[in-house]
């Protein structure tokens, strides 16, 4: 069992002097491998600044980050992208599927970044898509698909380039309450099946039942209840 | 490309309705340019035409051929720095003929030169002059358009004189007037006064010598003699009436044109690249570098403006068979790959600012948003 993601003394501050903000304070927090975390917080909690951390979109002002084991501290914007395209896969609010590609195009152009096996990429997209029983959409624009069907693209898109970890920021936001539970559902699916491990961050405490762990963002720390 | 390829194909009546703009406008841009090259050569193709570097002026003259007066004296001068076939004398006249057989009046110019030197008139048809006939010239076949054939006569409307036409010569226009070339001997009878006596050839002066010759030994003609001056031919041609004049409004209109098409191209980028900011923050949070994005904007302009340039490229070469004979309109290769090159590195310069655009864009932008 390894170690996906660790943060260790994770603190973030905005602004300076007098008004200092520390959203995050000295946060700790570890995820291992087949892990699917569920991340709760009212909005204004510092949920995106956590998740922006932890998916190496920004740097912290203090602390250790680790992701399978690579720490992202030292790295410069170049690495990180580097480090993100190969290593994390995000799902966003809304599923932020590119409009102008049709379904198995948004899965092999991040293959394509990571300079996939044409033949390869076309055979694991394929998979994927099957198993997200989404196959059957691959010709189509996400303007033709519902959003429960876009989401469950994006999930496919997270996992195609094989991560170590998956970060979804609001999955559920804009579903309903059947088909936030299914994309959730098929989420776990994955982490389960591919030994990945998943962090979900979402205000809606009703879709914490396949969650393995489920912890609360409160004053810039994790806490359990 | 992968991205910007298929961002085209779905959205390609945006991408087509830029398209024709640019197509439109670099089709503009070519047509002006032939236009102004055209009318160019219309205007000074007889001097451009002119196996002559250098030109020797009076230093008063404002480098303008008709107020410069030359001895012979001059000419010896300059043959002894250049060489006999290297300097050859030139007068110009402008004037007005009639052709009475068709009861026709033309203005022209003439050129009175050495039919053995070096300004003699390359004929296409008819037969050449010497230096010693009386009364014969060489036009611009251009006269042919007003009814002027080889044999016709050609009365000068200030002296009476009258000249059987021997041939024809090709892109010899001077000031937008055809060129009748004449030998020296008809010249001098033209100026002394309806040819009666004898006249010496020393009596009448030129205009200018042209000069194929080094850079020295335009120094040292400068030197030797007195009050001259030594222009280059592209001197001469600016000074021809009316040639800068025309060229410059022409030039103005051109870089005009091209300021515009990097400019709409420059601005259409910009606003579709700010309403994609999400889009390339998402794209960013991905793992995609921004050398891809780069290359995918700069793809797409490249794409459009090589695309629209080849179609009115197409569209030039149509209009220019269609266009009658008349029409000055010239377009060489080397003036067609100059401003297609201009044209696609203005577009691309245009879509530097997109560029730099998307490079701000933080990959932060992907968390946390609702809406694409």
């Amino acid at each position: 069992m390894s170690t996906k993601l660790m943060m260790k003394q994770v603190t973030q501050t905005y602004g300076d002097g007098d008004s200092t903000l520390s959203v995050l304070n000295n946060l700790d927090f570890e995820v291992q491998e087949g892990e699917f975390v569920a991340v709760l917080g009212p909005s204004g909690s510092g949920k995106s600044t956590f998740l922006s951390a932890a998916g190496a979109l920004l740097t912290p002002t203090s602390g250790e980050i680790y992701i399978d084991g690579e720490s992202i501290i030292q790295k410069d914007k170049t690495q990180l992208t580097e480090l993100r395209l190969h290593k994390i896969g995000f799902m966003f609010q809304s599923a932020q599927l590119l409009p102008y590609l049709k379904v198995e195009e948004q899965l092999l152009y991040v293959a394509r970044l990571a300079k996939l096996n044409a033949k390869e990429a076309r055979q694991r997209a394929a998979d994927l898509l099957k198993r997200l029983e989404i196959s059957g959409k691959r010709n189509q624009y996400p303007e033709q698909l519902s959003g429960g069907e876009k989401q469950r693209v994006a999930i496919a898109r997270a996992w195609m380039n094989n991560p170590a970890i998956l970060f979804a920021d609001e999955p559920t936001a804009s579903l309903d309450y059947r088909r936030g539970r299914e994309v959730v559902r098929m989420i776990a699916d994955e982490v389960k099946k591919e030994r990945k491990a998943a962090v979900m961050v979402t205000h809606d405490e009703r879709m914490l039942e396949w969650c393995d762990r489920v912890l609360h963002l409160e004053n810039g720390k994790l806490v359990e209840k | 490309m992968f991205l910007a390829l298929r961002e085209m194909r779905h959205a390609k009546a945006r991408y087509l309705l830029i398209m024709v703009i640019m197509l439109l406008v670099s089709f503009l841009v070519l047509f002006v340019t032939g236009l102004a090259k055209g009318l160019a050569y219309a205007n000074i193709s007889a001097v451009e035409n002119m196996p002559a570097n250098y030109f020797v002026v009076q230093e008063d003259a404002d480098h303008t051929f008709r107020r410069s007066q030359m001895t012979v004296q001059d000419l010896q001068t300059a043959k002894s720095v250049a060489g006999d076939a290297n300097a050859a004398s030139l007068a110009v006249q402008t004037s007005t003929v009639t052709a009475a057989e068709n009861k026709l009046k033309v203005d022209v110019t003439y050129f009175a030169v050495d039919m053995e030197g070096m300004l003699a008139p390359r004929i296409t048809e008819g037969k050449a002059v010497t230096n010693d006939q009386r009364g014969n010239v060489i036009v611009d076949r251009k006269l042919a358009e007003s009814g002027i054939v080889v044999g016709s006569k050609l009365y000068d409307q200030a002296t009476g004189l009258a000249w059987t036409v021997a041939g024809y010569t090709e892109d010899s226009s001077y000031s937008h007037t055809p060129v009748v070339y004449m030998n020296n001997t008809d010249w001098q009878a033209m100026r002394t006064g309806g040819g009666q006596g004898k006249t010496s050839a020393e009596s009448v002066p030129y205009n200018v010598i042209a000069l194929h010759g080094s850079s020295e030994q335009a120094h040292t003609i400068t030197e030797t003699l007195d009050q001259v001056e030594v222009i280059t031919q592209k001197e001469a041609v600016s000074s021809i009436p009316g040639y800068s004049a025309e060229q410059s409004s022409l030039m103005m209109m051109i870089v005009f044109l091209f300021v515009i098409s990097a400019f709409v191209l420059a601005v259409f980028f910009y606003v579709i690249t700010i309403q994609k900011t999400s889009q390339f923050g998402i794209l960013k949070a991905m793992g995609t570098r921004m050398s891809y994005l780069a290359w995918s904007v700069v793809g797409q302009v490249l794409l459009l403006s090589v695309v629209s340039l080849s179609i009115s490229l197409l569209l030039t070469f149509a209009m220019n068979a269609a266009l009658p004979d008349s029409m000055p309109f010239q377009l060489e290769p080397s003036t067609l790959i100059l401003t297609g090159c201009l044209f696609i590195g203005t577009s691309l310069v245009g879509s530097l600012i997109s560029v730099g655009r998307v490079a701000k864009i933080d990959a932060l932008e992907a968390i946390g948003r609702a809406y694409a």
